[in-house]
């Protein structure tokens, strides 16, 4: 599937083929602390396929679990994260974080990886009581 | 409920005293895009009780829907997001992005916003199939 994408504030652009296969939740203490929510959701690129259209990422390196470094990335305006890879050469598969994909209501999340550290309450989310727009004092709270 | 929290990479580094009773989440689409996931949770500090223990965040300022400046604070080296707050002097409160917070599992949502541009997979969160551990790079 094609997708595009950006950050908030619009200096990232980028477009890339995705392995509709590939969208995946993950509840790693990672992804809790980088994006500060509750989980991630990334969808996986066929290999080679995301090209950049307009700015240069900052980035960030860190050592996974199973030892490998992967790279970061987000703007350096807005601090939207936007995907991560491999470091070195060779095919890159990267894995989009789908807020920034203009597609996203169109992917499903086929599998979730890490949940021995998932939040305890999402699997209640559906309790949790929903207003379909802000909620509190007029003019709404902001987050 | 008194937290403490940073950064990824541990540059920032804040404590704050947190209203345990109000936790959002938020659907918007400007949260989706800037955490780049689903939603975002955020915690309500209590006004002036966030003090930044170390590091300078990156503020980022957009229009919310209301129309008011809202500053969104990030860590320049690993991306990490933080907090939000207003623009302008005076004691403020700051809305913690949860997953920085050290405290995390202890807190849990009490509400959902803009739940009219939810994903709409998430009612059906239970199904999709679970593994304990990693087998793909996120």
């Amino acid at each position: 599937m094609k997708v595009d994408g950006a950050c908030h504030c619009g200096d990232l652009t980028y477009e890339a083929e995705l392995n509709v296969e590939q969208v995946l939740i993950c509840h790693c203490t990672d992804c809790q602390a980088m994006s500060a929510t509750a989980f991630r959701v990334v969808a996986r690129s066929k290999p080679d396929t995301l090209t950049l259209l307009t700015g240069k990422p900052s980035n960030y390196s860190k050592i996974g679990t199973s030892g490998a470094e992967r790279v970061l990335s987000f703007c350096s305006r807005c601090g939207t994260n936007v995907f991560s890879t491999t470091v070195g050469d060779g095919p890159k598969v990267h894995s989009i974080r789908v807020g920034t994909i203009h597609q996203r209501a169109e992917l499903l999340p086929v599998a979730q990886m890490w949940t021995r550290s998932e939040q305890p309450w999402v699997n209640s989310l559906a309790s949790i009581p929903k207003f379909k727009e802000a909620y509190g004092p007029p003019g709404g709270i902001e987050t | 409920m008194k937290v403490d929290g940073g950064c990824h990479c541990g540059y920032l580094t804040y404590k704050a005293e947190v209203d345990e009773t109000v936790v959002t989440v938020c659907h918007c689409t400007d949260c989706q895009n800037l955490a780049g996931t689903a939603f975002r949770v955020t915690a309500h500090s209590f006004v002036g009780s966030f003090s930044l223990l170390t590091g300078e965040p990156k503020e980022y300022v957009k229009t919310g829907g209301s129309g008011n400046l809202r500053i969104q604070a990030f860590c320049p080296e690993c991306g990490s997001q933080i907090y939000s707050t207003s623009v302008g002097d005076g004691p403020k409160a700051y809305n913690i992005r949860m997953g920085s917070i050290r405290q995390r599992n202890e807190l849990a949502p009490t509400r959902q916003i803009w739940a009219q541009s939810a994903l709409h997979w998430l009612d059906n969160l239970l199904a999709v199939p679970k593994y304990q551990g990693g087998p793909m790079k996120s």
